[in-house]
């Protein structure tokens, strides 16, 4: 299993209340796996997928990714670890406003041991997979919001990660541009065999993936593992 | 640390107003604090000068109009052991109080000025001072400030001078004084002086004792119609300077108030600063940014701008410093603000100083805060 979830407890103390978001959950996904978290808006999905993405720490459980248990990482380690295994793709303000695109999706590169070109290589081909060659040199506010949120989608694929998370990618966009991020985020996963979790509270948006899993009162729910679409996946690799 | 450095810049030019502001107070304050700093080493440089040179006064007076020394001491005092030479001096100012454009002629018999003094000519001639009872030297930044050239005649109440050279000293003071023939100062109109002068300076054997000489000095002329008040060219020019002393010991925490100032001005930037990207840190941090980077990029942008406006300051003090030939004096004592290399060093090394202050609290703002807070936040 790439991501192996156990026994993960996640509370919040609001004042006098307590609440539970993640419930002794336990989880597995496997490399190449397209899952989708639903579940109504405030029950924790968020919470989930930042335990698996690294930026943030359970009460209790582990995760582990890739053979590393994560939640064992110091601060420091941590962030490096992330630098190296996740891309993370966010609802909204993604990206750096001073930077251009072609900067914005180089960053997670700096942080790695590649040189100018092997870092221009790289730019180049996450840029095209996200068809925004020619808005490399455009900043932020001289692109819609579904170009953005495909620099977004760059940036997180660019360093190939181990496992690429999204938080509701959808959330702010039109219906056309919505369904034009998805398409894309199915590609990576086809054609690239990306790992990708994304949270959504769109049902529509969720069926897209070829697992779909529901968060309720602190459990994870299998609605749908699409096993045909996962052995394809086996196939390919 | 380089790869990041767009980003950094970028970033600084993106709050272009903040940033410019913000270097121009740190600009501001180094270039005051420049200042203080010239004054104060033009102080020390009079006052730790020469312990090997005495100056014989009139005892109890201070400013050189009142007093009057026989001339013939000279005699004296020359045959006093260790002592080299003695040089009579008549100093003629238009301006006893402390001010900012003193005339002051220092008359002296002309044979002897470039024994004493280590000026070099930049214009006109030796020759043409020796030889003519109503030429004069004058020093550099006296001629800048009066705009003189040689040939130029210059007045200041009756007395008038024909301008003869233009010198230099490794002694930046000596810049803002004139040097006059004795007989010429002594014999102006009004002013019967003629077998007296304001005072003598005497060059020591470097054996010699100056405060034993100075001592025997007094001691000789105790009882004589003129008593007289003997110290070393420091202590004289402190003394005469003694006003103020004070004050330049007050603009030095002015000097110091204005670094502060530039410390809070900085720190408030950087808050400011950090405040508004607090979701872009985190994002930075989701990215695999560590905590110890962006502490680095904040203290870096920090830095950079306490450095970049410091050092237009000390580069715009030590400018005008160097051609303005700016002087304080007092008493006919000029104190001359010049530019140095340690007063540059000595402001550079505050101004990274600084920037390093203000940056390390706001940094370790950002470089502390949770994630997933700050993402939820925004
Ligand atoms: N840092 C936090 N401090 C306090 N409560 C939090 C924090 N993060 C999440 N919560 C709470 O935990 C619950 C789950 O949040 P979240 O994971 O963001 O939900 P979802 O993504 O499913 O909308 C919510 O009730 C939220 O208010
Ligand atoms: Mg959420």
């Amino acid at each position: 299993m790439l991501i192996e979830i156990r026994n993960l407890t996640k509370q919040f103390r609001k004042g006098d209340e307590t609440i539970t978001p993640l419930h002794d959950v336990t989880l597995d996904i496997d490399r190449g796996e397209f899952v989708s978290l639903m579940g109504p808006s405030g029950t924790g999905k968020s919470t989930l997928l930042n335990q698996i993405a690294g930026i943030d720490r359970p009460d209790s459980g582990t995760v582990t990714v890739a053979g590393t248990e994560i939640t064992r990482l110091s601060r420091s380690r941590l962030a490096r670890w992330r630098a190296e295994h996740v891309g993370y793709i966010f609802q909204t303000h993604n990206l750096i406003p001073v930077l251009t695109a072609y900067e914005n999706v180089e960053l997670p590169l700096l942080l790695l041991p590649f040189d100018r070109a092997e870092r221009r290589r790289r730019v180049q081909i996450a840029l095209e997979a996200v068809d925004l060659v020619d808005r490399a040199d455009h900043y932020p506010r001289q692109l819609s919001g579904g170009q953005e949120q495909r620099v977004g989608i760059a940036r997180a694929i660019v360093a190939d990660p181990t496992v690429v998370v999204a938080d509701e990618p959808t959330g702010d966009l039109d219906p056309a541009t919505s369904e034009q991020i998805l398409d894309l985020l199915q590609r990576l996963n086809r054609e690239l065999g990306t790992t990708l979790l994304m949270v959504t509270h769109d049902a529509q948006a969720a069926a897209i993936a070829n697992r779909q899993l529901r968060l309720d009162n602190g459990q994870i729910l299998e609605i749908e593992h699409s096993l045909e679409s996962v052995s394809s996946q086996t196939e390919r690799h | 640390m380089l790869k990041f450095l767009p980003y950094i810049l970028k970033t600084l030019w993106r709050h272009r107003a903040r940033t410019l502001l913000t270097f121009s107070g740190a600009a501001v304050s180094l270039f005051v604090f420049c200042f203080v700093v010239a004054l104060q080493e033009g102080l020390d440089r009079l006052t730790s000068q020469s312990d090997s040179t005495l100056v014989v006064f009139q005892a109890n007076k201070f400013c050189p109009a009142t007093s009057h020394l026989q001339q013939d001491y000279d005699q004296v005092i020359s045959k006093l052991s260790g002592v080299r030479e003695v040089v009579p001096i008549q100093v003629f100012t238009n301006n006893c109080r402390a001010s900012l454009d003193v005339v002051v002629f220092y008359g002296v018999p002309p044979k002897k000025l470039r024994s004493v003094r280590d000026f070099e000519l930049t214009a006109g001639s030796w020759a043409e001072f020796e030889t003519n009872q109503d030429a004069g030297v004058v020093g550099q930044a006296v001629a800048r400030r009066r705009k003189l050239k040689p040939g130029d005649r210059f007045s200041i109440g009756e007395v008038t001078v024909t301008v003869a050279g233009i010198f230099a000293s490794q002694n930046k003071a000596e810049e803002n004084y004139i040097y006059t023939h004795l007989e010429f100062l002594q014999r102006t109109p009004g002013l019967n002086l003629v077998g007296t002068v304001t005072q003598h300076e005497v060059v020591l054997d470097p054996s010699a004792d100056p405060s034993h000489v100075a001592a025997q000095i007094d001691e000789r002329f105790r009882g004589g119609p003129i008593q007289t008040d003997t110290r070393t060219k420091g202590t004289f020019q402190a003394a005469s300077l003694a006003d103020l002393v004070d004050l330049i010991g007050l603009t030095h925490y002015l000097g110091y108030a204005c670094l502060g100032l530039m410390a809070v001005l900085i720190l408030t930037t950087n808050f400011m600063s950090v405040q508004d990207r607090i979701r872009e840190h985190a994002v930075l941090q989701t990215m695999g940014f560590s905590g110890e980077l962006v502490f680095s990029l904040i203290m870096i942008e920090s830095v950079l701008l306490s450095f970049a406006g410091g050092a237009t300051g000390i580069l715009t003090a030590v400018t005008v410093l160097a051609n303005a030939g700016i002087a304080v004096s007092a008493e006919a004592v000029s104190l001359a603000l010049t530019p140095s290399i340690s007063l540059a060093v000595i402001g550079l090394l505050l101004s990274i100083a600084i920037g390093v202050l203000a940056g390390m609290l706001p940094a370790l703002t950002a470089a502390r805060t949770e994630i997933v807070p700050a993402l939820r936040a925004a």
